[in-house]
């Protein structure tokens, strides 16, 4: 049933693609580049290696075959791309060890280019972690490795993890280099250089003096070593916003971007969005300090000053909570150009509302405005990231009536034209939250060669109408009564799992 | 060895692995701490050296493909069926040729398109002594190692905890961390919203006599990913509780009828049961 599910899914999304990506297409733009392509780019933001390219969506539910009667609530999706060789990749969401409380919590592992993917229990943490996020810049040439991981175990206190595998797909679990508890919301990017990793850790510290707790760990020897710099210079409301993101070019160029708490009344942060810039890859004493806010001369540059971001950790939007979503992408390319996207209150009558700026001088000048099509209602989960053409790609979930609807968005332009796809469309009111975050407090977005890769989390119902540029089911699922089973044919009930996706980048 | 397991390593061991050969203490023994370790219970007939099952599992001359027979313990998100390939990985491979006929003791290791596990010990079958009778004997292992999984977590509950108690909820309140504290409430998702639940306790299972017969557990409220499997109580709430003295809050003290007291957490699933286990704890605690 399933071979047959797979195969009418694939026929029907073959049949309904043009029609309905021509609805989506805001601007047409030629057809897809086809064949073997070699690509040898400079950024590990854009991945490289020599793959086939892509001529059409592919979108993946991670849940692999033998896991079919699981119902977790596999939230918070992150992804790495291997750099050397883009065929291995590492996913992660909330997923518990499948068989054991005392197990190590999973990652997934695919090494056909996201076509097929195994869980395997690696994590330095029990049973499940509670945020990871991660990077696999093999500068240290491991052919399934240098996977780097930011982990919290929230057991009785909150701990962080930093720590590395050389092999993903064995049974070893990654070796934890650094630890230390206090911390909040790991956030890993790394660049491979010559036989070493270097690793950038955005986190929200509060063991960072003077609540300045926006904080990057960097670890220019492969993790075996980090230095802690606080990146915030300004009076804070006693800390900072939870996210903050760095991003990395291949010219050392490194940024970072968080949200300078300046006031906190328990349901509103006022909050600057900052954005530091590192020329050195974070190797001096004193990092982060090249941009300086003309205001007040401070570290820093203020993309927008004072806004105001709701913070509810109960299911406000739908049946998520809000509060810090945030996203950092440079071109890999030329790293003078740089997206920054966050969300606000919005506008009157917005419960959650995304925003993308541009910069393309180091960050010192912001675009005044949102860019073009990127004030986006009630939405969440911003991830941006940049192609090797300098196309700018946006990730994003909107609660558009009762569904939670998924886009990848791209331009050439800087969104004076997009296109815009439909990944997923799911009902938003099932299944019923076990915890939160519901989707999660993020989704991911990178690039290599001429694809945009991504990871998104979403209501796992084998229903066609919720995937208009197809999908593959690994689970066990009957398509045609939109039911899923255990492999032994028994039903199970929807959850919410994490999907994969590829789409090719636009000219 | 309690009675249970006794029990469960006479029928594995007489009714598939040794018919003819008589089952010593020791073995029965081995037998019982496998099963409580392994979240994978199979028989199966070894089809492959040196080989996985599937892709993304990396071969070793460890690694040996088993067609399984019979399957006693799995976790139910886990799809394993009679006649499907598993990948184990093995401790030890001698005695193991085609053909071989084992009980594979294990813990779960990929999970693909097939699953892969990860030896913690077997028992070689006897040629022939995987008759039909077996199946039977299989279906009573299979349940005799639930309950007794279950024993166990519940026994290690018990042994962990400072006090187990039956009672009832009377009181719910937020508690906020006191500015006092010497760790500070900082603004994350992860907060725990703490609330404390007054327990008005029916009886001590375990633990020494509680002063006016109230305890104070100090509980998470939010539904962050970090706390969802801990209990939250509400008003009128009975049950079983487990409880440990606060090491989490920061403040392991709190006010109760003008006194000031010592608070206790209750943090993982099943560190509450409802009044119905109240009999099965109490058997537990007299063996």
């Amino acid at each position: 049933m399933k071979p047959l599910a797979r195969l009418s899914m694939r026929l029907l999304a073959f049949t309904l693609l043009p029609l309905i990506a021509g609805t989506l297409f805001i601007e047409k733009h030629s057809p897809f580049k086809t064949g073997a392509v070699a690509y040898h780019l400079q950024s590990p933001g854009t991945q490289s290696g020599v793959f086939a390219s892509p001529t059409s969506v592919k979108l993946v539910d991670l849940i692999p075959a033998s896991l079919s009667g699981e119902t977790n609530q596999d939230s918070e999706p992150f992804l790495a791309i291997q750099t050397a060789n883009p065929q291995v990749m590492v996913a992660s969401a909330f997923t518990p060890n499948p068989v054991s409380a005392s197990g190590n919590a999973p990652v997934y592992v695919s090494q056909d280019g996201g076509n097929s993917w195994v869980l395997n229990a690696i994590a330095p943490v029990r049973r499940m972690t509670c945020d990871i996020t991660h990077a696999m810049p093999t500068g240290e040439n491991h052919p399934r490795g240098d996977l780097h991981a930011g982990t919290l175990a929230c057991a009785a206190s909150i701990t962080l993890d930093e720590s590395e595998s050389n092999d993903v797909s064995s049974s070893s679990v990654m070796n934890v280099q650094s630890t230390r508890t206090n911390v909040d919301q790991p956030f890993v990017r790394a660049l491979g250089i010559s036989n070493s990793d270097h690793i950038y850790v955005g986190l929200n510290d509060f063991n960072q003096p003077h609540g300045h707790t926006a904080t990057i760990d960097v670890s220019l020897d492969g993790g075996a070593t980090y230095k802690s710099f606080s990146i915030e210079a300004r009076n804070t409301a006693g800390q900072d916003g939870p996210s903050v993101r760095p991003a990395v070019a291949a010219d050392n160029t490194v940024y970072a971007v968080f949200f300078g708490w300046r006031k906190f009344d328990g349901k509103t942060a006022t909050s600057d969005i900052v954005v530091v810039r590192d020329d050195a890859g974070g190797a001096g004493s004193n990092p982060f300090q090249a941009l300086r806010d003309p205001s007040d001369k401070l570290p820093g540059r203020i993309v927008v000053k004072r806004t105001a971001i709701p913070w509810s950790n109960s299911p406000t939007l739908g049946q998520e909570r809000i509060g810090s979503t945030l996203s950092i992408a440079v071109d890999p390319n030329n790293s003078s150009t740089v997206y920054v996207g966050w969300a606000d209150r919005g506008s009157k009558g917005d419960i959650y509302t995304l925003h993308v700026r541009r910069s393309i001088d180091r960050g010192l000048t912001w675009s005044k405005a949102d860019l073009p099509h990127t004030t986006i209602s009630n939405a969440t989960n911003i991830a941006l990231a940049v192609a090797s053409n300098g196309v700018v790609g946006l990730l994003y979930q909107q609660l558009s009536g009762s569904r939670w609807v998924t886009h990848i968005v791209q331009s050439h332009d800087g969104f004076v034209t997009v296109q815009d796809l439909i990944l997923a469309s799911v009902p938003a009111d099932t299944p019923v939250q076990q915890f939160l975050p519901y989707l999660g407090d993020y989704d991911y977005l990178l690039s290599v060669g001429n694809e945009f890769r991504g990871v998104f989390s979403a209501n796992n119902s084998p229903d066609l109408a919720n995937f208009p540029q197809g999908v593959t089911y690994q689970r066990a699922a009957n398509f045609s009564t939109k039911t899923l089973t255990d492999g032994s044919g028994n039903p199970v009930a929807i959850s919410i799992d994490p999907f994969y996706f590829s789409v090719p980048v636009i000219p | 060895m309690n009675s249970s397991s006794s029990f469960l390593a006479g029928i594995l061991w007489t009714s598939l692995l040794a018919p003819s050969v008589a089952a010593f203490p020791q073995e029965q023994n081995y037998q019982a701490a496998l099963a409580k370790q392994s979240s994978i219970i199979f028989s199966g007939t070894v089809s492959q050296l040196g080989a996985a099952s599937f892709a993304g599992v990396p071969t070793s001359p460890q690694t040996i493909v088993v067609r399984v027979d019979s399957v006693l313990k799995k976790p139910p998100a886990v799809s394993l069926k009679k006649g499907d390939n598993v990948t184990v990985e093995m401790k030890d491979l001698s005695g193991f040729q085609q053909a071989t006929q084992a009980m594979f003791y294990t813990d779960g290791w990929i999970f693909g398109s097939g699953v892969a596990v990860k030896e913690l010990g077997h028992e070689i079958i006897p040629s022939g002594a995987a008759s039909a009778g077996a199946a039977g004997a299989s279906e009573r292992a299979r349940s005799e190692i639930q309950k007794q999984s279950s024993d166990q977590e519940l026994q290690d509950r018990v042994a962990s905890a400072d006090y187990v108690v039956v009672g009832r909820i009377i009181e719910v309140r937020p508690w906020t961390v006191p500015k006092s504290a010497a760790a500070p409430r900082h603004i994350t998702e992860h907060d725990p919203d703490w609330h404390e639940a007054v327990l008005e306790i029916q009886s001590v299972l375990k633990g020494t006599k509680v002063k006016k017969n109230k305890l104070v557990v100090r509980f998470p409220g939010c539904i962050d990913v970090a706390w969802a499997q801990s209990p939250k109580f509400q008003k009128h709430q009975q049950g079983v509780f487990f409880l440990k003295k606060d090491a989490v809050s920061g403040v392991p003290m709190t006010l109760l009828g003008g006194s000031k007291v010592d608070t206790y957490t209750c943090l993982k699933s099943g560190d509450w049961l409802p009044l119905s286990d109240e009999a099965r704890v109490r058997t537990l605690l007299k063996n």
